[in-house]
């Protein structure tokens, strides 16, 4: 048994495809229509090249009740792990994304928080 | 710096469901009223953080929530169109036949076709990724392995 597959909820797939690749900068490793939908998975240059995140569309009511609680709640649907908080928060800045948590002190790690514009408040992590 | 403090974000969470609401749809410039960000601003930061401006925020919402009652094949087209906030029906199917690539009559009509389980919502609405696995090539993931072999 392996974890090999995480997924994410969006709203809407294609403006998913471009905000995951082109401003946070993963790869595209899969992009195959199935039935409504496209089976997309992307995957990070300088992470494992073996582990996938699938944007999967948030059609199901069930699924957007919750995704719209966790981010009126503030709560992070998932964390990326950054080598270098200041550069990436630059970055991403400069592609014009918004930080509700800006990089700050937790204790083992410095965490930031971004909105991914597909209804996901998105942790940064870099461990001290 | 697009910094967005708490209150920012709680007042645009706000504006957002306004935009949900189609019962008594208010203007944009009215919902930026209400949450007490200019409209300009309003319109940026929703952008943004959403992903879409406000206005057209509120046409995908609509346009959701209509093929979400037409594949349960309890509304007619017309139903549909009037429950979802539009005054009319033929700006409605043009909007839905642009958005979504067929007209309304039509999604309604393939959608329920398939198999419906009372109690739960349309199979077509629940393409968890697990079950979009079912939809790819045999070799999607056999590829997928030896890329990286």
């Amino acid at each position: 048994m392996k974890i090999k597959l995480q997924s994410i909820m969006v709203d809407d797939q294609e403006k998913a495809l471009r905000f995951y690749t082109e401003v946070l900068g993963f790869q595209t490793k899969h992009d195959i229509p199935a039935g409504d939908y496209r089976w997309i998975t992307v995957v990070a240059p300088d992470g494992h090249p073996d582990v996938e995140l699938a944007l999967e569309p948030n059609v199901n009511p069930a699924g957007r009740t919750f995704q719209k609680a966790m981010f009126d709640q503030e709560i992070p649907y998932t964390a990326f792990e950054v080598d270098d908080m200041a550069a990436e928060v630059a970055r991403l800045t400069a592609h014009d994304v918004v930080f509700t948590t800006q990089p700050t002190d937790a204790g083992p790690v410095t965490i930031a928080v971004f909105a991914d514009t597909c209804g996901n408040l998105i942790q940064l992590y870099q461990p001290k | 710096m697009p910094r967005l403090d708490p209150d920012l974000l709680r007042r645009l969470c706000a504006a957002r469901d306004l935009l949900e609401q189609w019962d008594e749809p208010l203007p944009v410039e009215e919902i930026a009223r209400r949450v007490v960000i200019s409209p300009f601003h309003f319109i940026r930061r929703f952008d943004q953080v959403f992903g879409s401006t406000p206005n057209r925020y509120r046409v995908q919402h609509r346009i959701r929530r209509a093929k979400e009652l037409l594949a349960s094949g309890d509304l007619s087209v017309t139903q549909t169109c009037f429950a979802v906030g539009f005054e009319s029906l033929g700006s409605f199917s043009a909007l839905f036949k642009r958005c979504v690539g067929t007209t309304p009559s039509q999604y309604r009509r393939e959608r329920r076709l398939l198999v419906q389980v009372p109690g739960l919502p349309p199979t077509t609405l629940i393409p968890g990724c697990l079950t979009l696995m079912a939809c790819l090539p045999r070799d999607a993931f056999r590829s997928s392995g030896e890329a990286h072999a």
